[in-house]
């Protein structure tokens, strides 16, 4: 459980019994059959786009082609009703574990695309299973009749039961959807979302994660289609496989709110009735009614608000309280810290190279840092510096030599596993989920390096605790400074527990005082035992912390040594002031 | 006998898979346009090859402004001007919603942007495809000349084995490579041609030169839907086609888009060529309903195996 | 020509400028030097409208440049060439010059503007039609600064043209430059990492340092000033 789930858990929950009973008394109320269908509807829609939710909403991978499971839910059961007289309760999870196989098989060659190349691939499955279908001869099935046994089979008499059943299917997707969004899966997401390669670095195994968020996506909504089969009573490629099906869990969910519980639900509360009353009212002259309200729609929400409506609604109406200060307790019990021998060699990097196309970026480049110490890597620009910790980092192959932490090959591995061994790294440019506590967006660290759940609270209070932001810890990043932020980077990765830090440039853009309060926060890191290396601009900051320069240029190592012997250096005045300059103090 | 049947079964496969690969070619350049020199991912592109069929229809039959043409000019005619009107469309689409999710303001933001274009696209895409419904009518449509009933015979090549190009798509082909060959003229030797590529290549550094991005993209989209509704035109000679007709295409377009290379005009039409080629080819073993299921198969493999294509510039993948 | 007065930009969330001001008259060659991180190209970017101002103000020829979109600075006669060439690498040498008289004022000057961009940068001849993605670093700089020149410009912005280039090639660069300057008239203001050689070339100097203008002077007055150095290597 994350930190502060208890209660917001609450409050959903309790939020989710006073909606759902409401629903449900409404519901007794209508008699019309055709409403009550719609009624019926909405929580399968809804459903149908929390299942998306998970994976496109807090994971940010688009997917346009959601309906493979729900067809694929959809038609496990109508096939198992009609050719094994199978009861619903058997063949909706039978349609949930082929859901799982066809993610596990959709996914591992899908994942390895990202952006707009995943949507439109994820959109060509339910086509091309609905093209198969089709050419199968599976124009329309109907579900055969079992009125005689109607909970065994899924076939009630009175309209009712099926929108109370409906309900009950949508809390159980929103209790998963919950417990995703309250536990280190959601914050993996969301983390994976906002910046792919820096959850990497906090040591996320994304493509696991995102396998992980499409297996469940899929299962949730293989149990909506499931449902909706036994709902209609009829079922044909389109309408389970279509295009529109597909639109139907993006539109809903966008619409109402990605990446929060509420989102799908009060989309598919507002566009369903909408778009069927629509439809049955006009749909004899305008056949197309209901594309063209989902389309609006969407177009709408992505002009005015695109993160949903629930977020606009929250953002303007409910000014968060002020946080609770984190309890000091908290901290203490944070996983030992491992400080490594003072003095030794921590980080060996051997004749690290790496070349992009005839450009050599980083060339047979050799240093040692020691534990305990801070290391400035300086030079000019495009010098290849953060090439260089890209290379460390496992963001980036080098193309020959190799980095060793305490002796043990640091290159070649893959970027999450490098973080396991202990190596934390910041970036040049922070990114943070703006909506959620510090605390929150400092854990990520935590999980990246294993810990248990109250391990990794733990271990991102003390975080905060040695940045001095501790105080802070409830408070939404979006409202932190520039500074806080910075220091929040550092958390981040001091969360993970490493022996090293790698720091990319991480007092850019600080004015003076804020410059030198980052400053003190390294330097007390340095006292208890932290190896720190760090990009700079900034040299006097660099002059006043760092017990070592290694200078680069053009890819090489031009100089290194103590830092007041390196900026007398000839060839390193050359490098950053220019051959006449060197030349002119000579004279 | 049976080796007579086949050769000439393979000898029409090919014809057809060339000529109307060329047509699909033209298709992709429209999309290729958008797509490379935007990195828009417009999912509304086959309805604008939607509009570009029922334009000509509107055109060429019944009351329309060109029935006088007669059924053998006429059609043609009508598929080169539903570009100008797609064109229109697309340059009041562009500036009233896509501009408002892609370009400069973008650039920066966390995904570039994409999230919002797709989205918005897509919404595009069901308010086309629907409201086509709407105004069309569910029942398919052809434009129809009887040039698509007759055939030039060639041969008899091997036995009795005889070639039959059907008249009407190898006007439409001949149109389609007049159409490309004008595009790739404009592209390589005009002013705007020129700024349109360079505003492609680096926005920032054609800003700095004078060059009004906004004005240049939406230019290019409007160009893009315009050249695609061409294609489509040409393609309501032979097919028959409601308003759903985008869905079956756009996998179709952006897999030869990708195959000839992200960023590559010139590719993007060989892309289609052969996208074309393959559809018409495996219809010799493959079911009517199957083949564009093979497509699908085929956009999946390109986009996992080779995702820069034949000729293209950056890989895009993970 | 250009003044620019008490200029404050914020960029990526950073403040990148604090309260800059800077003249450049007709004819004149002015450098701004300052370490990485100073905020020079940032500078630029503002005076070319791609970075919004925060405050202050920028007049070229007496006309406030508020409020103008970026693609019209360039028919006003500013050329930019800027950080890292950014040339058009898909477009041949002969596009890329194009390009850059795009403005009517450029395609006016065409012919006259191309003679020279080609005695300047003969290699800019004899590579014309290859595509400008292949050529070395220190050709495409020249690709740039022929782009810079195409559109007949009454202020030629460079933005650390020695970036990324070997020693030699880069002092070939600087040559041209002050060639361009000596020989055409053209205004100049050039910002730099490599300090001697930019300052001795120009007629007035700045230096800035963490957003801020901290010197200014005559090339002789600067060059005397420790203050440079200092700031340069973090001893200040």
């Amino acid at each position: 459980m994350r930190y502060g789930s208890a209660p917001r858990l609450k409050r959903d929950l309790t939020a989710l019994a006073i909606v759902s009973a409401a629903y449900l008394g409404l519901s007794t109320l209508v008699s019309n059959s055709y409403y009550q269908l719609i009624m019926t509807l909405v929580p399968i829609w809804a459903m149908f786009g929390v299942s998306w939710n998970i994976l496109s909403g807090y994971g940010g991978q688009l997917s346009f082609g959601h309906a493979s499971f729900f067809g694929i839910g959809a038609y496990v059961v109508t096939l198992s009703l009609v050719y094994w007289h199978l009861s619903p309760w058997l063949g909706i999870p039978l349609g949930m574990v082929a859901a799982a196989a066809a993610a596990i098989l959709i996914g591992l060659p899908t994942f390895r695309l990202k952006g707009h190349y995943f949507a439109l691939s994820m959109l060509a499955y339910p086509l091309a299973i609905l093209y198969f279908l089709q050419y199968l001869g599976f124009q329309e099935m109907s579900l055969p009749m079992h009125r005689d046994n109607p909970i065994e089979f899924f076939q009630f008499t009175n309209p009712h039961t099926y929108t109370f059943v409906a309900v009950a299917f949508l809390i159980a997707g929103i209790f998963v959807c919950m417990l995703v969004e309250n536990s280190r899966f959601g914050l993996a997401l969301l983390a994976i979302r906002q910046n792919e390669l820096a959850a990497e670095a906090a040591g996320i195994n994304a493509r696991l994660w995102k396998m992980r968020a499409l297996v469940v996506s899929g299962m949730i909504a293989a149990a909506a289609g499931g449902f909706y089969a036994c709902v209609l009573l009829v079922v044909t490629p389109d309408s389970v496989f279509g295009m529109l099906v597909s639109a139907q869990a993006v539109v809903v969910t966008l619409f109402g709110g990605v990446a929060s519980i509420w989102g799908p639900v009060i989309g598919a509360a507002i566009l369903v009735p909408l778009a069927e009353s629509l439809n049955a009212e006009l749909g004899n002259i305008l056949p197309g009614i209901q594309g063209v309200v989902y389309g609006v729609a969407i177009i709408g929400i992505m002009l005015a608000s695109p993160d949903g409506l629930f977020w606009t609604i929250r953002d303007r109406f409910f000014t968060p309280k002020a946080p609770a200060p984190l309890p000091a307790s908290l901290a203490a019990n944070a996983p030992a810290m491992r400080p490594s021998a003072a003095g030794t060699p921590l980080l060996k990097v051997e004749g690290i190279s790496r070349s992009f196309g005839g450009l050599r970026a980083v060339s047979g480049v050799s240093f040692e840092v020691n534990a305990g110490e801070i290391l400035g890597i300086i030079g000019p620009n495009g010098a290849g510096k953060t090439t260089l910790f890209n290379l460390l980092n496992g963001v980036l192959a080098s193309d020959a030599g190799k980095a060793t932490l305490a002796d043990e090959t640091m290159t070649g591995k893959k970027v999450h596993n490098v973080c396991r061994m202990g190596v934390g790294r910041t970036f040049q440019v922070v990114r943070s989920f703006p909506r959620l506590p510090l605390l929150d967006n400092v854990i990520v660290g935590a999980y990246g390096a294993g810990f248990a759940d109250a391990e990794a609270i733990a271990s991102a209070a003390r975080a905060l605790e040695r940045v001095g932001l501790a105080d802070k810890a409830g408070v939404a990043a979006g409202q932190l400074t520039n500074k806080q932020l910075r220091l929040m980077e550092l958390a981040r990765a001091l969360a993970g527990s490493p022996r090293l830090l790698l720091l990319d440039e991480t007092l850019a853009g600080l004015g003076r005082d804020e410059c030198d309060d980052v400053l003190d926060v390294l330097v007390r890191l340095r006292s208890e035992g932290m190896t720190v290396v760090i990009i700079e601009h900034t040299m006097h900051a660099m002059m006043r912390i760092a017990d070592r320069f290694v200078v680069l240029d053009h890819g090489r190592v031009l100089a290194s040594g103590l830092p007041r012997q390196v900026v007398e250096d000839r060839a390193v005045i050359e490098a950053y002031l220019g051959k006449k300059w060197a030349a002119k103090q000579d004279a | 006998m049976d080796l007579e049947v086949l050769i000439e079964n393979v000898l029409n496969a090919l014809a057809a898979g060339i000529t109307i690969g060329c047509i699909y070619g033209l298709m992709c350049i429209g999309l290729g346009l958008i797509f490379g020199i935007m990195r828009i991912v417009n999912f509304a592109q086959g309805e604008f090859l939607m509009l570009g069929m029922f334009s000509s229809l509107y055109l060429v039959t019944g009351g329309g402004i060109l029935a006088f043409l007669g059924p053998y000019i006429g059609p043609f005619v009508g598929a080169l001007l539903a570009g100008p009107i797609v064109f229109a469309g697309g340059a009041l689409v562009h500036k009233l919603l896509i501009a408002r999710v892609s370009g400069l303001r973008t650039t920066g933001s966390l995904d570039e942007g994409h999230f919002g274009q797709l989205v918005v696209t897509l919404g595009i895409s069901l308010i086309l495809q629907n409201g086509g419904l709407i105004l069309f009518g569910s029942t398919p449509q052809t434009v129809r000349t009887p040039l698509a009933s007759s055939a030039i015979e060639v041969g008899p090549i091997y036995g009795d084995a005889t070639v039959f190009l059907n008249k009407a798509r190898l006007i439409a082909c001949a149109i389609a490579i007049i159409v490309a060959v004008a595009l790739y003229l404009l592209l390589e030797y005009t002013r705007m041609g020129k700024a349109l590529r360079a505003a492609a290549d680096n926005p920032t550094a054609a800003t700095y030169m004078g060059i009004d991005t906004d004005k240049t993209y939406r230019f290019a989209f409007a160009l893009g839907s315009g050249i695609t509704a061409v294609a489509g035109g040409l393609m309501a000679v032979y097919l028959s086609f409601g308003p759903f007709v985008g869905l079956d295409y756009v996998i179709i377009m952006y897999s030869g888009v990708v195959l000839g290379g992200m960023g590559s005009i010139l590719g993007a039409f060989w892309g289609g060529l052969t996208v074309g080629f393959v559809q018409q080819c495996s219809a010799l073993v493959l079911p009517p309903q199957l083949q564009n299921a093979a497509i699908f198969v085929v956009f999946l493999m390109i986009v996992l195996l080779r995702p820069q294509g034949l000729f293209g510039r950056s890989a895009e993948r993970a | 020509m250009l003044e620019v007065t008490n200029l404050s930009v914020s960029y990526g969330g950073l403040r990148a400028l604090t309260d800059v001001t800077l003249s450049v008259k007709e004819g004149q060659f002015v450098t701004v030097v300052g370490p990485n991180g100073a905020g020079k190209s940032t500078l630029f970017k503002t005076i070319s409208g791609i970075v919004p101002a925060a405050s202050g103000e920028i007049t070229f020829m007496g006309q406030n440049l508020f409020g103008l979109p970026p693609a019209r600075r360039a028919h006003l006669g500013i050329a930019h060439v800027p950080e890292g060439r950014q040339v058009f690498k898909t477009l041949t040498v002969r596009e890329n010059l194009e390009m850059g008289a795009y403005p009517k004022a450029g395609q006016d000057a065409w012919h006259h503007t191309l003679d020279r961009i080609h005695t300047l940068f003969p290699i800019l001849a004899e590579r014309a039609l290859q595509l400008a993605g292949t050529l070395s670093g220190g050709e495409q700089q020249m690709v740039a600064i022929g782009r810079g020149l195409a559109c007949a410009p009454r202020l030629l912005m460079l933005d650390e043209p020695s970036m990324g280039l070997a020693p030699a090639v880069a002092d070939t660069i600087f040559e041209r430059v002050s060639q361009i300057h000596k020989e055409d008239g053209v205004t100049i203001l050039l910002v730099e990492q490599r300090v001697a050689e930019a300052l001795e070339l120009s007629d007035h100097g700045y230096v800035l340092e963490t957003g801020r203008m901290v010197l200014d002077g005559p090339y002789e007055t600067l060059l005397r000033d420790d203050r440079v150095r200092k700031s340069y290597l973090g001893l200040s």
